[in-house]
Parts: C-alpha cells; structure tokens; sequence
C-alpha cells in the first residue's frame, strides 16, 4: 500500500511539472515572450525560478507584461515566484519579459514558465466541486469544451479569410 | 476499508496525468542565434509533437537566408530530432525516455527573428506504464486516445493561424511595396511630363531670337 501511495503522488507530481516550459534568461539582457490573442480571452501565468541550477546564490527576476497598445499589465522586481491574470482587453501581440536584476547573477537564471490561455484556465476542481460531476462525466465535459474551443478557433479563422480578401 | 485510499489516489494521480495534456502555449520568442526551450517529458515513450513558424517576413527577401534549425536534444544529450533550414515545420517523435527536453533554434544569420513554437507532450495511459488496476478500463484509454486526437486539431489550428500571421504579414509588406512603387512610378510619370511641356514651350518661346534679314 506504501508503494502504490508512493507511485500516485510521485505520478501527481509529475504532471505537475509537464505544464510549463523553461527558460533561460541571460545575466545580462532581457528575455522575452510574446504571443498573439484574441480580444476577451483570460490568460493566467505563473512563474518561478529553478534553484536547482544555483544551489548557493539566490537570484531574483524582473517581470514585465505590456500588451499591444503599450499598457503595463503587470510589473514585479525582485520576485522568486509570482503569478498574473488578465483578460485581453484588445487583440494583439501581448509580450512578457524577464530580467535579472539581483546584485548575484551567477551565470544566467533558468525560469519556469506556465502560460495558460482561454480553456487551458479553467479550474476545473472548482467545477467538478460545484456541479457534482466527476469520473467519466467529467472527463468528456473537458472534450466538449476542448471541441468548443477548436469550434471558435475555427470561426476565427473563417473570419481572418474573409476579411482577408474583402481586402485584396 | 484500508484498500480503496490507494486506489483513489491513483484515479486522482490519473486524472491529474490525464489532464496535463490540456496545456496549450503558442508563445513566440525572438532568436538572435541560438534560444532554447526546455520541456519536461513525464513517461518514455509519450508523443512529443508541435509545430514553429518564423512570424518575420523581412529577412527572406533581402538574402538567400537558409531559414532557422531545430534541434531537440535528450536529458542524456543526446540529439534526437533535427531540422535544417525551414521556415516553418511541424515535428512529431518519441520520448526515448523521460526528462528535459531541450528544443534549440539556431539562426544561422545573424538578423533577429520572431520564431512562434507550440509543444505537446501526449500521454496515453496503459498497462506498461501504469500500475494495473481495475480503474484503468477501456473508457479511459479511448477518452485519452479522443484527447490526443483533439489535441492534434488543436496544434494543427495554432500551426494554421500562426502561418495566416506570417502569410498576413507578407501580403501588408507586398502590398506597401507595390504602393510605394506605383507612387514612385506616378511621379517620374507627372515629371517626365512636366519636363516635355517645360521643354516643347522653350522651343517654341518669344524669348529666343531669330536672327531675321
């Protein structure tokens, strides 16, 4: 029992760290991300530090998020971990930054970085909780809103041809 | 009483593995050189697919640009995909075991580019990876089979909207030229006609004298 109490959380934490990807931010210089969003869609980020690249020296970072018209959406210094939310007011090109600015750079910052868009936000122990689903229910109302999704996706495709060559 | 607890953190464990596969990020990075992306691979074995386009347009007309190279390299080291010189490719290949994934875009000339990547790490469940139990039937292998099959429909629109960005982007800078071009050409146009006028009435102008006997 030991072993298959081990085995589930060791599986659980696995599929914790399979949703991000990592970057490398220099000493020196900014590192950036962008990606292109529709209006009205809810994006939520966290990022954090690996430390096991810098088992004496604690870096921190700088984190800016500015979208296309050149608002800050958000700003924090001097940050190990964080996280932020925002739903797109305009579409556009929405770009996050990252920079070293601790006094001990080491030799660069390696940062984890979780961007989740539109269905990938729903919280959906919340859910489950809220409407008494669970099992084989809940799983196939994710591949509705999964289908859902690629539905629009599609509509907004349709729409960029036409105006496309309305355009033309 | 004591048995059913690890079974239920496993279907909890399964539900959580299950769901690591809705995460979807089309982020875009700017590649000077070289700019790696890492990606953690749960299980040896699962599907590591995606697709990169090159958002910028500019630099392929100026020169033979050779286009941008990944290369996706194994927590061993050892490098086990490889594309050269693409513009824009999807990529689709085994884990050979689990770990980081390193995932490089080398940009062989040196102007900066707008590389847009999407990654997926697919997991279907069975009897080889997971411990057997009477909760791993039939419907939760053939529901992870329909979410990975969404889940290629899903990469294939963000591959599809990312290449209508750059085919956008093209067009908008073609159709600034071909302005900018027939401008130009109206105006040597208007010119070369005002130089014709200015110069049929100097021949014909009162001011030239004639030397009359």
């Amino acid at each position: 029992m030991a072993g298959a109490l081990a085995l589930a959380v060791l599986l659980a934490v696995a599929s914790l760290h399979a949703e991000a990807v990592w970057l490398d931010v220099p000493q020196s210089g900014t590192k950036c991300v962008s990606e292109e969003i529709q209006s009205n869609v809810v994006v939520l980020t966290d990022y954090s530090i690996m430390y096991e690249s810098h088992p004496y020296s604690h870096p921190t970072i700088a984190v800016k998020v500015t979208s296309p018209y050149g608002n800050t959406l958000h700003h924090s210094e001097n940050s190990t971990v964080g996280q932020f939310a925002f739903t797109t007011a305009e579409a556009g090109n929405y770009v996050a930054c990252f920079w070293v600015d601790s006094a001990e750079k080491g030799s660069g910052v390696s940062v984890n970085l979780d961007w989740k868009i539109g269905i990938a936000t729903k919280d959906w122990d919340a859910i489950a909780k809220k409407e008494k689903i669970e099992g084989v229910e809940l799983e196939l109302r994710k591949l509705e809103v999964a289908v859902q999704a690629i539905h629009q996706n599609l509509i907004y495709l349709k729409e960029r041809q036409v105006v496309y060559s309305t355009s033309l | 009483m004591a048995r059913w607890r690890p079974a239920a953190l496993l279907v909890v464990a399964l539900a959580a593995v299950l769901s690591a596969a809705w995460r979807a990020d089309a982020l875009s990075v700017t590649v000077t050189d070289t700019e790696c992306i890492h990606e953690f691979v749960p299980y040896e074995g699962d599907t590591v697919s995606g697709n990169f386009v090159v958002v910028d347009h500019d630099i392929f007309w100026s020169s033979d640009h050779p286009g941008i190279d990944l290369t996706v390299t194994s927590p061993g080291g050892n490098t086990v995909y490889t594309l050269k010189g693409k513009s824009g490719e999807k990529f689709e290949f085994k884990a050979p075991r689990g770990g980081m994934y390193k995932f490089c875009f080398h940009n062989p000339y040196g102007a900066p580019e707008t590389v847009s990547f999407y990654i997926h790490v697919g997991h279907i469940p069975n009897e080889h990876n997971l411990a057997k139990d009477e909760h791993l039937d039939p419907i939760n292998v053939k529901i992870a089979e329909l979410k990975e099959a969404l889940e290629s429909v899903t990469a294939e629109q963000k591959y599809l909207k990312a290449r209508e960005a750059r085919h956008r982007h093209t067009n908008e800078s073609t159709r600034k030229r071909v302005m900018f071009y027939t401008m130009a050409e109206y105006l040597a146009f208007m010119a070369a006609s005002a130089l014709q006028v200015l110069y049929i009435r100097r021949l014909f102008s009162k001011n030239v004298g004639y030397n009359r006997v």
